[in-house]
């Protein structure tokens, strides 16, 4: 059971992760890994403010600012000074690996008796409940992790909701067409570039907040949390669209969040069952590459068929 | 209207791959008037209206619309003048938006965009009022998808997206030319029902002889780069297609006296 809830938990916090791929990877086509380190850099500035007993709430949204920023630099490089997509986004990672350690001070950075969104969902728990603990089905699950999954569902819900009503108004749906077709919306009066920095801002800033609530929920900020994050989100959504099918926006996003929890299940039970956690990666970049060439062997496999 | 003065536009300059695709051109388009570019491939028709566009910016020369010289500004902010079809049906609409979508992209050419919803109620009303118009049934499939439409129904609505906002300039780009014969038929008398109803000023590349004789009130002949011909009024009406027929084999002959006078010269002289 706790295995399970601490599963839904991260895979909840992290659909912010798999919001900001969706939208660098899926709307711009814009392989973005400037996420390794704006998760980073999101989860050491809300580590360092919360150590400085600034407001958790302030925290996260100094993170999203922080990522924001970091979104900003790749989109420029890229827009600006012409460099390759890939290229700018390794950029700024390698850059932003100098910076987290600069933030936090040194390479981790542990939140004990701070006062987080974690430790304040669980005193509301705690209030609302009256018990550090209580029973589901016969299960004891503790107050704290049954708090924390319901702090990150609620974040999760009002960021995705948020996407899709942001995705609705009039510079969303330009955003969108700007990943869709260039030169369409170019001739219909829209700076690309411009899009491309708003849009690589907003998905950053997500991520980095992804890294600001992970890093209150398990209680420390490390400077290699990062690694291998955009490959984690890549699968989130993958198996989002595998889930929900079809091209509606709506569909899409929530299939990222039930990609993102999905995909963190498997892994939990994968652990669980014996993988060694340092196959991890490994086998999610086999899974990756796995998802992303079957559909087109599919397609092709039919066609043959019918001829 | 427009005011192109003395443009000239070379491509991969020094390089052996050079294309001197425009070398000096200059045209004038009064408000309101139906103007028709034809001209042999290379001529740089296209060019000319790319260079309008802003798809590229020209090596000398300038560009002005309704007075305001446009020559450095960039593509996106020329289009708040500019509506545009692009040859290839595909090029002009967002292909996994739904056709709604697009519209409400469209409603808002060179306007500010904010955090104010795409598709209120009342704009909804008047996409499925105008594309009703189009007779094409699409009135019914607003929320589907552009990228499922064929060609000439993205054509279509392309046209009507161009048009939306009344542009002081429409450029068409041969924008019939990769459509089976029944759909350009369809999209070239919508072309000409848009342009007469809102007297548009229109600058229209074709490659159809018939199309270039029977649109139009001025008929502009391009080769290498510069105006051959200029035919307006009168003198418009009365071309047919085979007097542009002949215009072109004029051309063609020229252009082999060209190459067979250097070649002369050359076994003489050198």
């Amino acid at each position: 059971m706790l295995l399970l809830i601490g599963a839904l938990t991260i895979g909840l916090i992290l659909s912010l992760l798999a919001f900001g791929v969706f939208i660098s990877f899926r709307i711009f086509e814009f392989p973005d890994i400037t996420t390794e380190g704006s998760i980073t850099l999101g989860g050491a500035v809300a580590a360092v403010l919360i150590v400085a007993h600034v407001s958790p709430m302030l925290a996260t949204l100094a993170a999203f600012g922080a990522g924001a920023l970091a979104g900003t630099a790749t989109a420029v490089l890229h827009t600006r000074f012409r460099i390759n997509s890939l290229l700018s986004g390794i950029l700024v990672m390698t850059a932003l690996y100098s910076v987290n350690l600069h933030v936090m001070g040194k390479s981790n950075l542990p939140l004990l008796s701070e006062r987080t969104l974690a430790s304040m969902a669980e005193s509301a728990g705690i209030r609302l409940l009256g018990a550090p603990a209580v029973h589901i089905a016969a299960w004891e699950v503790g107050t704290r992790d049954l708090a924390a999954l319901v702090l990150s569902l609620a974040v999760a819900a009002i960021a995705g909701l948020a996407l899709y009503l942001f995705f609705r108004t009039n510079i969303g749906t330009a955003m969108q067409a700007a990943g869709d077709n260039a030169q369409m919306i170019r001739a219909l009066g829209v700076n690309v570039d411009t899009m491309i920095v708003v849009g690589l801002a907003l998905s950053n800033g997500l991520v980095a907040v992804a890294g600001a609530i992970l890093t209150q929920y398990q209680g420390f900020a490390d400077v290699q949390m990062g690694i291998g994050m955009v490959v984690w989100g890549l699968a989130s959504v993958i198996i989002g669209e595998a889930l929900v099918g079809g091209r509606d926006l709506g569909f899409l996003i929530t299939g990222a969040v039930m990609g993102s929890v999905l995909f963190r299940l498997l892994v939990a039970v994968a652990l669980r069952g014996g993988l060694n956690p340092n196959d991890l990666k490994l086998v999610t970049a086999a899974f990756v590459f796995v998802a992303l060439v079957v559909p087109g062997f599919v397609r092709r496999a039919r066609r043959r068929q019918r001829i | 209207m427009l005011d192109i003065r003395q443009v000239y536009k070379t491509f991969n300059a020094a390089t052996p791959n050079e294309v001197r695709a425009l070398r000096g051109v200059t045209l004038s388009i009064d408000d309101g008037s139906f103007v028709i570019v034809i001209g042999t491939n290379g001529s740089g028709k296209s060019t000319l209206l790319n260079a309008v566009a802003g798809g590229f910016m020209v090596d000398s020369g300038t560009l002005a619309i309704d007075g305001t010289d446009v020559t450095a500004w960039p593509e996106h902010r020329r289009a708040s003048f500019i509506g545009r079809v692009f040859q290839n049906p595909f090029s002009g609409t967002a292909p996994s938006m739904t056709i709604a979508e697009n519209l409400a992209l469209a409603a808002r050419r060179g306007r500010p965009r904010g955090l104010g919803w795409a598709l209120r109620r009342s704009a909804l009303d008047e996409f499925r009022d105008r594309v009703r118009r189009l007779n094409m049934g699409l009135e019914d499939r607003l929320e589907n998808p552009i990228g499922s439409l064929s060609g000439g129904q993205r054509q279509a609505l392309t046209l009507l997206m161009a048009s939306w906002l009344k542009p002081k300039l429409l450029l068409l780009d041969e924008h019939t030319a990769a459509l089976d014969p029944k759909s350009a038929d369809q999209v070239i008398r919508l072309s000409e029902e848009i342009v007469t109803r809102d007297r548009l000023t229109t600058l229209m590349v074709t490659h159809s002889m018939s199309q270039a004789a029977h649109l139009g009130d001025r008929l502009v002949m391009m080769h290498r780069g510069t105006v051959l011909h200029d035919f307006r009024g009168a003198e418009k009406r009365r071309l047919r297609a085979n007097d542009l027929l002949n215009r072109f084999e004029d051309v063609r002959r020229a252009d082999l006296l060209d190459e067979s006078a250097a070649a002369m010269l050359r076994r003489l002289y050198v």
